[in-house]
């Protein structure tokens, strides 16, 4: 698989294992009834399995497998798929610390920005690589 | 089936919220995002992704037993007790429940890691 594939798939992963282990502490902490900050961590849990996991891991593997250009680099440029993993782990990181640390909101609205910007990221790479089966071969 | 079971506590949600424990809905979304989303990804990508080696092409694939039981495991748990939990009532089993997701979240980290192949 390409490197971009590689480098966003190994990241969702070690925010799956993050993310359980914050989702698994909250369940304790309900379970046991101690008290945790329960809205931030939950926010953060959200971020980084909706986000950081979910989206990114998908990503990863629809940058590896969605059909190839027939002519030119065969999974189109890598620039916009860096940039999107780039700004997506940015994105997750304000967006969900900014709770936890109680960072003012225009923190994490950055954060969700840059979201916005790691998918109109990957969008530039990927839109183009959907087409019926067959296309990319004729029309190249 | 987790999937199923989600849909069906979304009914339910959505035709009785008020006589619902308040605790079936991180339930409900548990079994849609873990049970079913995120088991799925498990499954298609030990499936699909690059060969471990030649001679032993799906890896560990033991972690991934491991990912599968402890998944549903503690899902189960999950299901059956967070309903009724609250104020520190169904403790341990809460926290099982947790450590068994846990522990299915690292068996498959680890066990499809060495699979990511870059070319």
């Amino acid at each position: 698989m390409p490197p971009a594939s590689a480098r966003l798939q190994r990241t969702a992963l070690l925010y799956l294992v993050v993310g359980i282990a914050i989702g698994a502490t909250l369940l304790a902490a309900k379970g046991l009834g101690f008290t945790l900050p329960y809205v931030p961590l939950m926010l953060l849990h959200a971020e980084l399995l909706l986000v950081g996991w979910l989206l990114q891991f998908t990503m990863g593997v629809a940058h590896w497998m969605l059909p190839k250009h027939a002519a030119g680099p065969e999974r189109g440029p890598e620039g916009p798929v860096t940039a999107a993993w780039l700004l997506l782990n940015a994105g997750v990181w304000l967006a969900g610390l900014g709770p936890v640390m109680a960072w003012p909101a225009v923190v994490g609205g950055a954060g969700r920005a840059a979201e916005v910007g790691a998918v109109l990221a990957f969008a530039i790479n990927a839109v183009p690589r959907i087409k019926p089966f067959g296309v990319g071969r004729l029309a190249g | 089936m987790d999937l199923l079971l989600a849909l069906g506590i979304g009914v339910v949600l959505a035709l009785r919220p008020a006589e619902v424990p308040i605790g079936l809905r991180p339930t409900y979304l548990h079994l849609f995002i873990v049970g079913w989303i995120s088991q799925l990804i498990f499954g298609v990508s030990h499936w699909m992704f690059p060969r471990a080696s030649k001679e032993d092409p799906r890896g560990t694939e033991w972690l991934g037993w491991v990912a599968f039981w402890c998944l549903n495991a503690g899902l189960l748990l999950r299901v059956i007790t967070e309903p009724f939990a609250h104020d520190g009532a169904g403790g341990i089993f809460l926290v099982v429940s947790g450590g068994l997701q846990l522990a299915a979240g690292i068996a498959y980290a680890t066990h499809i890691w060495p699979r990511i192949k870059e070319r």
